[in-house]
């Protein structure tokens, strides 16, 4: 474990019109750790992942990733300075995320889906370009279907070309908002070791997931939210073992007697 | 040369009584395409083939050629066949025909959305073919079709500004009066832009709010 | 009264010239109209109150008031700034600033009408907005966008005739030229309509052969939000 986390979140606060939806949240993510981030619907699992990559921009607090900050810095003598859209824009490849409806761009093939991002944002030539995609997808199981648009493809071959779009990247994180949720519930066996093979590299990532399962057998820790706020955050057996949160031990209770959250369940807590 | 806000202010009342032409003769020309294009719709729904041939043409005419070509057809082709009309009576005849059109059309669309079972019903209730029209159609149709018929409204004031090409004393031409004599012509058009922007502007937000008034009647 | 077409024997020519720089009139209001047209739809989609309220007032404004006035406007307001330009030039860019507003408004719907993880999933991935645009964005909506453009190019194309009244030499302009020498209405407005009405087909057709051309879009990428559709039916409809 080195010293620098390849993801340091503090303090990071977001709002929409009013309503604190992230609420000072801390979260260290170390090289090649897999980190589960679990907790109830609505509680701002996919807001963080979204302001981590920028996409909304939070009202407060800092990101850093890999030692570098994102989107806004404390300068010597507590003055915040904002980064501009290229600060911005340039760090963004070393977050690479996985959208819960991965969101390919429909009228490029599988392959041009992965190469495209590479020519345009860090200038490799095509030919390098196409090798890196090419041979991403052809460790990701995909080498017969390269050519195929995205209709054309399951769900699960969708998630694994978004991975590689992002792999591609050369990210120092990956950022998975529910990979299970999207796919038939036969494939998280596959999702599971797709990610496996990404932890066997040494690929550090956020997880977010609805699947206590999932995360049990997946994540080297794991994070539990609940409105807004990381409640608790540890070594994965200890926190499935002994949640010492009251809401993390009813949050545990009912997933474990429903075992596959229905996604519309309110706050288990009221 | 500055731009003259006073001047300008000084002829908006002129350009506001001649407002009352463009109003005065934009809801004649609606209130005729709404006949006419409900009668038009009517006999099209008889679908008896060679008129509906003849109508397809006059359609496509209209939609096709320039509607100040249409407004000169009114002026110096009707006269040379025997209808002589004032200016007036022309324009307004060849808008009122070019709406009716449109009317017709978007009422073609508004009637595959009426359910078919209720024409059904009635039919088997015996209720005659004007009585349908008139009781189950036509209520509903013209309900469905307020917001194209709104947007129609603000193309036909529009319309009647291309009357003062044929010496209609409209907004246009009264302020292209206005200018032969104050040498102001782009202050004076400015005027003229903004009784326009005004008058279809309020068009538009009353038919928005009659829109919601619908949709809360129907809710 | 008879039908004499033979009246108008000398006067092929005029109108055939008229019927050209029509065309061409047209053609040149197209593009910078479009091009005029994206922008203010990007502004529309910035985010911030201020650049949509700028784009909404423009596209408010013009859609507002009669082309012929805003020709008279742009025709006296370009004098009043100092700039002088030939009637046609004049006829051109009132042509083109008219239908700004109506491209703007039919790019806007087709921009919004595709699902947002598009434009996020290439702007999270490092491109700037205008990459985003161009290799994701773009390319998807350019089948939706030739309909209702189309409609909005017959409708410009039409409204062409009212530059007879600024004196650009295009087809209403001969037509009354003509008119004027023979008092043969009928003829020459039969002839003229017919003109107009050959060019309108000759746009629906470029328009079908354009739709054939940019139709290899995956269907993913025409799903569309209801809210976009209504706008995309409303230009569509009449302007
Ligand atoms: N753009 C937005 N505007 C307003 N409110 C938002 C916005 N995005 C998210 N929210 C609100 O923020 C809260 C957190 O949403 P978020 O999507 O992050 O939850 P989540 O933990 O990912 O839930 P789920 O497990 O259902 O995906 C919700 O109450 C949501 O309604
Ligand atoms: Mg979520």
């Amino acid at each position: 474990m080195s010293a620098v986390p390849v993801l340091r979140v503090s303090n990071l606060t977001k709002r929409f019109h009013g309503v604190t939806t992230l609420d000072q949240v801390y979260l260290d993510v170390h090289a090649g750790q897999i980190v589960a981030l679990i907790g109830p619907s609505g509680c701002g699992k996919s807001t963080l992942l979204r302001c981590l990559t920028w996409l909304e921009q939070p009202d407060d607090g800092f990101i850093e990733v890999a030692g570098k900050p994102l989107g806004r810095e404390l300068m010597p003598g507590g003055v915040v300075r904002r980064h501009s859209r290229r600060q911005i824009d340039a760090l963004r490849p070393q977050v690479g995320i996985v959208f819960q409806q991965f969101h390919l761009w429909p009228h490029m093939t599988a392959l041009e889906n992965v190469v495209r991002p590479q020519t345009v944002v860090l200038g490799r030539s095509r030919d390098e370009a196409t090798r890196r995609g090419a041979e991403l997808l052809m460790r990701l199981g995909l080498a017969d279907r390269m050519d195929r648009h995205p209709h054309a493809l399951s769900g699960g071959q969708k998630q694994r070309v978004a991975i590689a779009r992002a792999l591609a990247m050369d990210p120092a994180l990956m950022l998975f908002d529910e990979p299970t949720s999207a796919l038939d519930p036969e494939l998280v066996g596959e999702v599971l070791a797709v990610l496996r093979t990404l932890a066997d590299i040494g690929m550090t990532m956020l997880v977010v997931t609805h699947e206590i399962g999932f995360a049990a057998s997946l994540a080297d820790r794991i994070a539990f939210m609940d409105r807004g706020r990381i409640l608790e955050e540890g070594p994965a057996r200890d926190i499935l073992a002994a949640p010492k949160e009251p809401r993390l031990q009813s949050f545990l209770d009912l997933v474990r007697t429903d075992h596959r959250i229905v996604r519309t369940t309110a706050n288990p807590t009221e | 040369m500055g731009f003259k806000l006073d001047y300008l202010l000084s002829i908006l009342p002129r350009l506001i009584s001649a407002a009352a032409v463009n109003l005065r003769l934009a809801v004649i020309i609606m209130l005729l395409a709404l006949v006419l294009g409900t009668a038009l719709t009517i006999v099209r729904s008889r679908k008896i083939a060679a008129v509906n041939a003849c109508i397809a043409v006059v359609i496509s005419f209209v939609r096709g050629t320039p509607l100040l070509i249409q407004i000169f057809i009114a002026y110096y082709v009707l006269p040379a066949v025997g209808l002589d009309l004032s200016p007036e009576v022309a324009g307004v005849s060849a808008i009122a025909f070019n709406s009716m059109v449109f009317v017709s059309e978007s009422m073609r669309g508004g009637l595959a959305t009426i359910d078919a079972g209720q024409i059904e019903a009635s039919t088997a209730l015996g209720l005659p073919p004007h009585a349908i029209w008139l009781k189950v159609v036509l209520p509903q149709l013209f309900r469905r079709i307020v917001p194209v018929l709104i947007n129609e409204a603000t193309i036909v004031v529009k319309g009647t500004a291309l009357l003062s090409v044929i010496t209609v004393v409209d907004v246009l031409r009264t302020s292209q009066q206005i200018a032969s004599s104050s040498y102001r012509p782009f202050e004076t058009m400015i005027g003229s832009a903004l009784v326009f922007l005004v008058i279809n502007l309020a068009i538009s937000l009353s038919g928005r709010l009659a829109e919601r008034r619908f949709a809360a009647a129907r809710a | 009264m008879h039908f004499d077409p033979a009246i108008l024997v000398d006067y092929w020519p005029l109108l055939l010239q008229g019927a050209w720089l029509t065309l061409q009139v047209s053609v040149a209001a197209l593009l910078l109209g479009y091009a005029a047209g994206i922008a203010v739809a990007l502004i529309a989609l910035t985010p911030g109150w201020l650049p949509r309220l700028v784009a909404g007032f423009y596209v408010e404004i013009l859609r507002n008031i009669p082309f012929i006035i805003i020709l008279f406007v742009v025709y006296y307001g370009l004098p009043f700034w100092g700039i002088r330009l030939p009637a046609t030039l004049v006829g051109t860019v009132a042509l083109a600033l008219f239908a700004s507003a109506y491209y703007a408004e039919i790019v806007r719907a087709a921009i919004l009408a595709l699902p947002r993880g598009q434009f996020e999933s290439a702007r999270a991935i490092g491109m700037s907005p205008a990459n985003a645009m161009w290799h994701v964005v773009a390319p998807q909506i350019l089948r939706a966008l030739v309909p209702p453009s189309t409609n909005m190019t017959l409708t410009m194309m039409k409204e062409s005739a009212v530059l007879s009244s600024i004196t650009v030499p295009e087809l209403t302009y001969q037509s009354l030229v003509v008119q004027g020498n023979t008092f043969a209405p009928f003829e020459v407005f039969a002839a003229v309509a017919s003109i107009y009405w050959l060019i309108a087909a000759a746009i629906a057709e470029a328009s079908r052969r354009l739709e054939r051309r940019v139709g290899a879009v995956q269907a993913e990428a025409v799903s569309r939000n209801r809210i976009a559709d209504r706008y995309l039916s409303l230009v569509a409809r009449r302007t």
